[in-house]
């Protein structure tokens, strides 16, 4: 599903990577490891668009990432990416089923169609029964499994996960890898997980580990 | 970006900052209210100024006017039986004092015959059912008066007004109502005869009323006339004193409207400010958004909709308080906002759709405008970093701001050079607005110079501060240029205010050289004081010197402002009191000089020395310009003209009004009183000394300017109210650093002052930006706007002290609401502030 080749990305001088390759199957949830400063965040980045690479080129589903023109890279991110972030970033003054709604509301899907699938994924993610509150009343593993049913709610192809356990306790990180994991599973996308956390790491179907400017099966 | 999508985020946006939105949506309203009302209220007035003409003109094609003193009625038969004209109606227009209460009382002398073809509303019913008027109308001791006359007097038919005049009081039997003539304003309608005879006005006409033959060109009409008309009578469209109100007074309303769209500019600033900030707070939200695929375009789009949607609401809370507040203005004092032009003006209530929609589009245009470089800014997040960071700051131009003041202010410069469109010093208002956007440009380069040469400090509360400032330069940045705005315009106009007044003052002083002034009247133009009377008042004991004066109006061409002729003594002490130039009169030559005011030799591209001729007493008379003097006391042409040559040309030894000298100055109350005793006849008789019209007339400059204070007090309460939000925003933004600030010992009092020098840093960095930038405008206004709008000169004086105090009320305003708008933010529980991720 997701190809990289030969990645390469420098920060002025200092080269952060180079030639970094690898794939990701449909279904498979991929962790990326590494130092704090290796770069891991800069190669998800990258992956979604958000960065451009100094060489090589990112496919997914066949299709190279455009990454010369950054509305074409938005409206593909929005067709195609969804993201789980360290600190949840759930809109505050959208209630939970809302915030869960908001790729689907931004790919245009019927307001119809969108209510059932909103259910789904809450239900999928154990949350339904907190559809209507603020995210400001939920807890962070409460707040962190909404955020996974928004990264899935519209079908993604790939699910970019950067540090979904940093700011949680063992019990709810656990909760938060487990549900992901399934959701990468149930959805078919295909899953990277980038952590410094070798419990979270541990979740995934393999890991892969950046140093020293190169990737690296762990 | 999608409706869904809008309105989702909209709602939210909008639901988060409730108290933060109201207040930016009531400044644009405000400024938006304060334009719209201003507008309004002249819109009303000029309205009812034309309904008026036109109801008093009825189906006439073309009028005849002539000086104030009139023209010959020999010149009716003339015009009337001209192939062209259908119905000529011969018209007496004069203004008389009312004997028994203050005012005057407009009569107009009409033929009825001939007045009824033009205006059926002349004879149209009256009180009288078998009226006639070889009986009723024609009989001069009779009145009918338009319904606004019969109300404001408090007069019904049967009863008697008595009116001043030159040959006494002149008793009129109010006859009837005139109900069609209710648009025709305030005025009594006699027969033309029996105004002329009772009125002092025998053989004398002040208009002809033409209705021309089917077919026949008004225009071609009026430029056949040109050679037949004597000279200072002139032939132009009906109503066109409505066209020449609206043509004296543009310049005065434009200026006014232009000062209330100052207001609406500084709450540009304002929404600027508050959706600056609040776009710095959701800085992460923008970021998600765009990594859950909102283009770079769309949340640029996003921003401007929120600033465009605070700007509709302003604009329709705006437009709706503009229309209340005029309504009401209207009702309680009328039209009139200080100056005079429209006093006594009972107006109808006649709002401007289209202008009013005009204001209102300003409204949402700025405040959409002030969202576009926030959008732009926005556009351009790194999306990536941004969801990382937890930044406060403002977004802000980095580089350029220098070059394109620059810019600015060098176009700025070359727009003073253009010359007044249509009497608007069109120019000057874009010089000013350049200039305020390179004053508020350099606020960002001179914010950063600023803080790099900030000194140390070391009492660790004002470090604090000032690391706080260093750590926003953008949110500085943004504050500050709201009160450069605001802080410019009041310095400005603070300036050219007390430049005038100084100027008014000394002018003042130079022009009024007589001990006692005395009037044949307070208003109106049928008393005069006869040759006889100023023997009287000259032989009177206590007496050393009677100056008579004289006053005519002289009609130039079609359509353009008369031009008054001032007759009075004059010699070198009296010119240099009129400040002219130069203040010697020429040697005794066969001709006549005058001085012309700046407004005649604008208007009339009169140079000194030049030659001209001008109409007086029905003859041309050439005349050189010998010099200029300045006039204050009116905004369009004037003329000095020496009164002896005034009398041997008119043969007019009459007076408005006399300058009397006395020999004791204390004497002034027993010769006034010697001179009401000394012209038992002249019951209008108005005495004023020196010093009271001094007085009075400072008076009324303030009064005029009263307005101009209310409005420049409302863009300094929009900045600050501006100001104190942001801060508040800021505050609450910052409410985990107060937490760790009480956890590191600092007691809330020392955060309080912490963030009344942050305040008071933007304060003086503002306020002294807007010194500078307000001082360079205030050269404009005195310069090119006053100048052009209104052909006053007069040089700059500084008010420092005034300038001082409001550089210090604006530091200790913003220090105040700085650490006003921190209060909520500090009562929260600090342990609770701390671990607040919101």
């Amino acid at each position: 599903m997701l190809e990289v080749r030969d990645l390469a990305k420098s920060f002025g001088a200092a080269p952060l990577f180079e030639a970094v390759a690898f794939g990701v199957a449909p279904g498979e949830l991929v962790a990326l490891v590494g130092e704090s400063g290796s770069g891991k965040s800069t190669l998800l980045n990258i992956l979604a668009g958000l960065e451009r690479p100094d060489a090589g080129s990112v496919h997914l589903a066949g299709q190279a990432l455009p990454f010369g023109n950054d509305e074409a890279l938005a409206l593909w991110r929005r067709a195609h990416v969804g993201f789980v972030f360290q600190a949840f970033h759930l809109l505050p003054y959208l209630t939970v089923s809302e915030n869960v709604a908001l790729p689907l509301v931004l790919n245009g899907v019927p307001s119809g169609e969108r209510a059932g699938r909103v259910l789904a994924a809450l239900q999928s993610v154990g949350m339904a029964r907190h559809a209507g509150r603020k995210p400001g009343t939920l807890s962070g593993g409460e707040a962190q499994r909404v955020a996974i049913a928004r990264s899935v709610v519209h079908g993604p192809r790939l699910l970019l996960a950067d540090e979904p356990t940093g700011n949680l306790d063992e019990a709810n990180a656990a909760q938060v890898l487990d549900t992901l994991r399934s959701e990468v599973k149930r959805s078919g996308a295909a899953g990277l997980l980038v952590t410094h956390s070798p419990v979270a790491a541990a979740a995934a179907d393999r890991v892969l580990r950046l140093s020293g400017r190169h990737l690296a099966a762990a | 970006m999608n409706a869904s999508v809008l309105r989702l985020v909209l709602r939210g946006s909008f639901a988060g900052n409730k108290a933060r939105l109201a207040l930016t949506v009531l400044c644009i309203a405000l400024g938006v209210a304060l334009a719209g009302a201003v507008h309004t209220l002249h819109a009303s007035a000029l309205a009812e100024i034309e309904r008026a003409a036109r109801a008093l003109s009825g189906k006439a094609d073309v009028e005849i006017r002539g000086p104030r003193s009139g023209f010959d009625e020999a010149l009716y038969p003339l015009i009337a039986k001209r192939e062209e004209v259908l119905v000529a109606s011969p018209v007496v227009d004069l203004e008389a004092p009312l004997a028994n209460s203050p005012g005057t009382l407009r009569v107009l002398g009409v033929d009825p015959f001939r007045a009824a073809r033009l205006q059926a509303g002349y004879v149209a019913g009256s009180s009288s059912a078998n009226f006639t008027w070889s009986t009723e109308g024609l009989d001069a001791s009779n009145a009918w008066l338009t319904p606004a006359a019969l109300a404001r007097l408090g007069a019904q038919p049967g009863q008697t007004i008595a009116l001043r005049s030159d040959a006494g009081d002149v008793h009129l039997r109010i006859a009837g109502v005139l109900p069609s003539l209710d648009a025709g304003g305030d005025a009594a309608v006699v027969d033309i005869a029996a105004a002329q005879e009772r009125f002092g006005r025998v053989g004398r006409l002040s208009r002809i009323d033409v209705r021309l033959r089917p077919g026949v060109d008004a225009a071609a009409f009026r430029t056949a006339l040109a050679s037949v008309l004597p000279p200072g009578v002139v032939a132009s469209a009906p109503a066109s004193i409505a066209t020449r109100a609206e043509s004296i007074t543009r310049a005065y309303r434009v200026n006014l409207t232009a000062l209330a769209l100052m207001a609406l500019l500084t709450g540009l600033f304002l929404v600027y400010s508050t959706l600056a900030l609040q776009a710095a707070r959701r800085r992460q939200e923008h970021a998600l958004l765009r990594a859950l695929g909102v283009t770079g375009r769309g949340l640029s789009f996003l921003i401007v909709m929120e600033g465009a949607l605070v700007g509709v609401a302003g604009a329709i809370v705006g437009t709706l308080l503009g229309l209340a507040a005029s309504r009401a203005i209207l009702r309680r004092s009328g039209t009139d906002l200080g100056a005079g032009y429209f006093r006594g003006l009972d107006a109808t209530f006649a709002p401007d759709p289209w202008a009013l929609g005009a204001i209102a589009l300003l409204g949402v245009a700025a405040a959409a405008a002030g969202c576009g470089v926030i959008a732009r800014a926005a556009s351009r997040l790194d999306v990536a970093a941004a969801l990382r960071d937890r930044a406060l700051d403002v977004p802000q131009q980095r580089s350029g701001g220098v070059i394109a003041a620059a810019c600015l202010a060098a176009l700025g410069a070359v727009l003073l050079l253009v010359p007044p469109v249509t009497g608007l010093p069109v120019g000057g208002y874009l010089a000013i607005t350049c200039w305020l956007a390179a004053s508020v440009l350099l606020v960002a380069p001179a914010c950063r110079g600023a803080l790099q040469h900030l000194a140390r400090v070391r009492d660790p509360v004002a470090a604090l501060a000032v690391a706080q400032v260093r750590h926003l330069p953008g949110h500085l940045s943004a504050s500050v240029a709201g009160i450069v705005v605001s802080a410019s315009l009041c310095v400005a106009m603070a300036v050219m205010v007390h430049s005038f007044r100084v100027s008014l003052d000394a002018w003042l002083q130079g022009v009024i050289g007589a001990d006692l002034y005395a009037r044949a009247a307070e208003e109106g133009d049928t008393v005069r004081f006869s040759l006889e009377q100023q023997g009287r008042v000259a032989a009177l004991p206590g007496i050393a010197r009677v100056d008579a004066r004289q006053y005519d109006r002289l009609a130039i061409a079609e359509g353009a402002a008369p031009l008054t002729l001032v007759a009075r003594p004059l010699d070198a002490t009296i010119l240099r009191g009129f400040q002219a130039e130069p203040a010697e009169p020429p040697p005794a030559t066969s001709e006549v000089p005058v001085w012309a005011n700046d407004a005649a030799l604008d208007l009339q591209a009169w140079r000194i020395g030049d030659r001209v001729t001008i109409p007086v007493a029905g003859r041309s008379i050439a005349v050189v310009i010998a010099g200029r003097y300045r006039d204050y006391s009116r905004t369009w042409g004037a003329l000095l003209m020496d009164l002896a040559a005034y009398r041997r040309i008119t043969g007019d030894s009459s007076a408005s009004d006399l300058a009397i000298h006395l020999r004791d100055r204390s004497q002034a109350t027993a010769v006034s009183a010697a001179m009401r005793a000394a012209l038992p006849e002249m019951g209008s008789l108005a005495l004023e000394d020196g010093t009271s019209i001094h007085r009075r007339s400072l008076e009324i400059f303030d009064r005029t300017f009263a307005v101009t204070y209310a409005l420049e007090a409302v863009a300094i309460a929009i900045a600050l109210g501006g100001i104190t939000s942001s801060f508040a925003a800021l505050a609450w933004s910052r409410r985990r650093e107060f937490g760790l600030l009480r956890h590191l010992g600092l007691t809330r009092r020392e955060i309080l002052r912490m963030l009344a020098l942050e305040g008071a840093a933007t304060g003086l960095l503002g306020a002294l930006i807007g010194l500078a930038s307000g001082a360079a405008i205030s050269l404009v206004l005195v310069h090119v706007v006053n100048r052009q709008s209104f052909h006053w000169g007069m040089e700059v004086h500084w008010p420092l002290a005034a300038l001082a105090a409001l550089v210090l009320a604006l530091v200790a305003a913003c220090a105040a609401g700085a650490s006003w708008s921190a209060r909520a933010a500090l009562r929260d529980d600090a342990v609770r502030a701390v671990r607040d991720d919101a």
